[in-house]
């Protein structure tokens, strides 16, 4: 016999990932780990912890996940981070900078800066078996296996009922210009969400950049993460939240708020959230193990608890949330965002000034 | 050679081999004070000015950042508001901070005791905490002052809106005015009554007095105070973080964060941080200039006798003013705070159905980031005041006793980084530390070694201003006695400093706990304190959770100055004795 060693370990796995040989995934409950399951967890269990910078969701949303998962591999710790795309971008490029990778797993809401972070070689290859299992609208985003869609969510129009009779609330967009709406719109930033800068490259595909000119005459209250706007609506600032990101604002519904969602006539746009392992991160198993997590149909339940779109097929969407198939969908090409999220930032801070 | 020039010479050269001997051992302590000051202060801004004149991939000499830096017209605009907001900051600051100062030093004001002390609450709250506080009470449809303005008046929109730049200067001068109450208060415990009563005989009344007589005299102390409340307002970063941006203006401190966006660019970050440094060097090079001409020599020592200034009726108008100051500064964000901390959501305002704990239950128990971020916060300032007191106290006693020469030179470093903001200086220290060879990026270290730097002047202002009311004649007797130098310094020295050096641990520790600016740039997941959670967490404007977790901060800070406090016997930093 020969002792396995830890380097033999990681090879063996990855070498079983590289072929896809592992099995058929089914039930991903700690009792029936997959093989490939099991020797990633061994792994990972040596390692013990892992960093999670995430956007993908609110703070809330996050910790349930990243408590989920140490559920289900009691042993490792997930250091949780919760920030705006931008700003989880800016500490990995500071990271990166300074040839000390903090990060294992990051979850952006911006596709443009896994485009280039890969590009840059900041991103560790891995191909989790369970990518080949979620819906086909979120399969082979990069085929060469360096970032994969793990999340995806609606932004439509969110009101608050108290202020805003359902009649007069706003159907599509460009409602959004009517003067009524005078210092009542919430939005978020696009240089610091990831959601907000996707959805403004949509509408300027969509109605062109003077939307925006226009919209900022109706003075909206500008914020950072678009989870903000529904803060602001709950707090009665702002009426219509004018970025509302469907899964923060029923989950506020869920606790009493009196909040309504609008799925625009003109369309909904859907963000596609991906992730990836960091080239050179400290704990690779731990990060391997978690990607496969993100992948499952239990974060997927996790995800729709959330009232985020699942992204697998054994999971149903919420009685509560429209799931993205049953709306009409309006969204940039991984192309389009990697070039335009920057050129709408700009154009944003001229617009509103800041 | 006759033999008298011989012996000369001999006698010479012994003299010199005899200082030579001792300033070896003094050299090398020189050189060693040195070397921790030159990479604690030197090399971090020296990096920053060389990387500013820097391409960014290949190193060559440029002066590209400069042009693209400034080559937009709103950043100007940022700088330009920039002063605007300084500016007015100071202003205000020293409104509020002046008639409080005088009318506790000067007058008999009832209630002094716990004006006082709201000043000092006021001193430990951190500015981005107050502009959460400031954003419940004055956002322009959901503020509480707004809601009560509609209600009393009827009227559709409140009158308040904290998202402008009055709102902003309103939210940073009541943060900041304690500095300039410090400084005018304790100029003002410094004046004897001599002068104005000598204005009284002359038929001059209370006001005459006081505004020709009495703060002219305390005017270097005002001026002080002016300065640093501006230099405070330029350099802040949260509080502008969460007003500026829904207001849609820019400020320098702003700007710069948006240089480290996508793509990151230190050099050009960099480069717009060099005015921030020229005018903070202005501003103290001013302070110097205006201060020398004039003599205001009746601000020496404690001599002469001091009466209260009986005010008779106004003493209740000056209260009523104190009152107010305290009421924007403290009691009115304290309460929505607490509210908002106790609260399912703020906007449902003060009913039972909406206490909740859940707010802390989730930052103590749900949160696995917070437990540890609280930690780090206390230990780190905790460290940073031993780092900074110890080598202050060092280097004031070098200075002080004049142990090498040049000792001056230790004595400006040490004093420094006060005219560096600390987001530059925290992106000095990344760009000298966080790579290899050191790679302190994400180590507590970086953290410590910022925040160490940060408060060296106010560390080495302490130590020298404790080891000056020592007579050196203590330690001499211990030397004439056949004691060594550290036998007197650790038998009679540290003894006698023990208050002041507590008293100096406090003014280092309370500002580390709320330090953001310094630490935006250092945190890594690990390493994350206090107010960079704030700040994350503030992204999404989750008030009920922020305002936890900083009441968390208040309670945590207030318990440890308030035991330091009573290890030393008094309030260490409102009053001078």
């Amino acid at each position: 016999m020969f002792t396995i060693r830890r380097r033999n370990f990681i090879l063996g796995s990855s070498a079983l990932v590289a072929l896809g040989t592992g099995p058929k995934v089914s039930a991903q409950a700690a009792a029936s780990m997959t093989p490939h399951e099991k020797e990633l967890y061994d792994a990972a269990k040596k390692e013990g912890e892992l960093t999670w910078y995430t956007a993908h969701s609110d703070d809330i949303t996050s910790q349930a996940l990243g408590r989920s998962f140490e559920s289900l591999y009691p042993g490792i710790k997930v250091n949780v981070l919760r920030t705006t795309a931008q700003v989880a971008y800016q500490r990995i490029t500071q990271e990166i900078k300074a040839s000390a990778i903090q990060c294992d797993v990051l979850s952006s809401t911006d596709l443009g800066h896994s485009v280039e972070l890969k590009a840059k070689g900041a991103f560790e290859k891995y191909i989790p078996e369970n990518s080949s299992k979620v819906l086909d609208i979120y399969k082979g985003y990069d085929p060469d296996g360096y970032y994969f869609v793990t999340s995806a969510g609606l932004i439509g129009i969110g009101y608050n009922t108290a202020k805003v009779k359902e009649a007069d609330a706003p159907k599509n967009w460009t409602d959004l210009l009517d003067p009524r709406w005078n210092n009542n719109i919430a939005l978020g930033h696009p240089g610091f969400s990831g959601y907000v800068g996707t959805w403004a490259l949509t509408l300027r595909n969509q109605y062109g950049w003077d939307f925006f000119e226009k919209l900022a005459k109706n003075n909206p209250r500008v914020g950072r993460s678009i989870n903000d706007t529904v803060t602001m609506l709950n707090a009665g600032e702002s009426a219509v939240a004018g970025s509302g990101p469907a899964a923060t604002l029923l989950e506020s519904v869920r606790k009493g708020n009196p909040l309504a969602m609008v799925y625009p006539t003109d369309g909904s746009v859907l963000i596609i959230a991906p992730s990836s392992i960091m080239k050179g991160c400290k704990h690779p198993n731990a990060a391997r193990l978690f990607m496969e997590f993100l992948m499952s149909p239990g974060a997927s339940q996790i995800w729709v608890d959330h009232f985020t779109e699942s992204i697998r097929p054994e999971v149903p969407a919420s009685k509560i949330a429209k799931p993205a198939k049953d709306l009409k969908i309006i969204r940039p090409t991984v192309a389009e965002i990697t070039k335009g999220v920057p050129e709408v930032i700009k154009q944003w801070r001229e617009t509103f000034g800041a | 050679m006759t033999d008298k020039s011989l012996d000369d010479r001999a006698l010479h050269f012994s003299g010199v081999a005899s200082r030579l001997r001792r300033l070896d051992a003094s050299i090398l302590l020189w050189l060693a004070l040195i070397a921790v000051l030159a990479f604690l202060v030197l090399n971090p801004i020296l990096r920053l000015i060389i990387s500013s004149l820097q391409e960014t991939d290949t190193g060559h000499f440029t002066f590209a950042n400069y042009r693209v830096a400034y080559g937009n017209i709103r950043h100007l605009q940022a700088l330009v508001n920039s002063l605007e907001l300084g500016i007015g900051v100071a202003l205000l600051a020293t409104l509020f901070a002046v008639p409080i100062a005088w009318a506790i030093s000067r007058t008999d004001m009832p209630g002094k005791a716990f004006v006082r002390l709201m000043v000092f609450a006021a001193f430990v709250t951190p500015p981005y905490l107050g502009a959460i506080g400031w954003i419940l009470l004055a956002g322009p449809n959901s503020g509480w002052l707004n809601k009560v303005w509609m209600a009393l008046t009827g009227a559709e929109h409140g009158i308040f809106n904290i998202y402008s730049m009055t709102g902003l200067i309103l939210v940073v001068a009541v943060t900041s005015f304690p500095y300039t109450f410090v400084f005018t208060s304790s100029a003002l415990d410094l004046v004897s009554s001599e002068m104005e009563d000598a204005a009284n005989i002359l038929g001059a009344r209370t006001l005459r007095t006081t505004l020709r007589i009495t703060l002219p005299l305390v005017t270097p102390a005002i001026i002080g105070g002016i300065i640093i409340s501006f230099l405070e307002a330029i350099a802040l970063f949260g509080a502008p973080a969460l007003i500026a941006l829904p207001a849609r203006f820019n400020v320098v401190s702003t700007q710069l964060w948006q240089f480290f966006e996508y793509p990151v660019r230190v050099e050009e970050a960099a480069a717009y941080a060099m005015p921030l440094l020229a005018i903070t060097v202005l501003m103290f090079w001013l302070q110097r200039s205006l201060l020398g001409r004039k003599g205001y020599t009746s601000v020496t020592g404690k001599g002469g006798e001091r009466r209260m200034i009986a005010l008779g009726p106004w003493r209740w108008v000056m209260l009523g003013y104190a009152l107010f100051v305290c009421a924007l500064s403290v009691f009115l964000p304290m309460v929505v705070l607490l509210q908002a901390a106790f609260a399912k959501a703020w906007g449902r305002g003060f009913s039972l159905d909406n206490l909740t704990f859940h707010n802390f239950y989730y930052l103590l128990v749900e949160q696995t980031q917070a437990k540890q971020t609280i930690l780090n916060t206390f230990v780190y300032s905790a460290v940073t005041a031993f780092a900074a007191i110890s080598l202050t106290l060092a280097i004031a006693y070098v200075v002080s006793r004049k142990l090498v020469p040049w000792s001056n030179v230790l004595a400006f470093l040490c004093v420094a980084p006060f005219v560096v903001p600390g987001i530059v200086l925290a992106i000095g220290f990344y760009a000298a530390y966080a790579s290899p060879p050191l790679a302190l990026y994400g180590t507590a270290t970086i953290l410590i070694l910022g925040f160490t730097t940060r408060f060296l002047p106010i560390a080495y202002t302490s130590s020298a201003a404790g080891l000056r009311s020592i007579n050196p004649e203590m330690e001499e007797a211990v030397r004439i006695l056949g004691g060594g130098r550290l036998l007197a310094i650790r038998k009679v020295l540290i003894p006698l400093l023990k208050k002041s050096l507590a008293g100096a641990w406090i003014l280092v520790f309370i500002p580390a706990t709320r330090e953001l600016s310094a630490a935006i740039f250092l945190v890594g997941p690990n390493t994350r304190v206090i107010s960079v959670m704030l700040f994350d967490l503030s992204e999404e404007g989750n008030f009920e959770v922020l305002s936890a977790l900083g009441v968390i901060l208040l309670i945590a800070t207030v318990a440890i100055a308030a035991i330091g406090s009573k290890m030393i016997g008094r309030d260490f930093m409102l009053r001078r004795d």
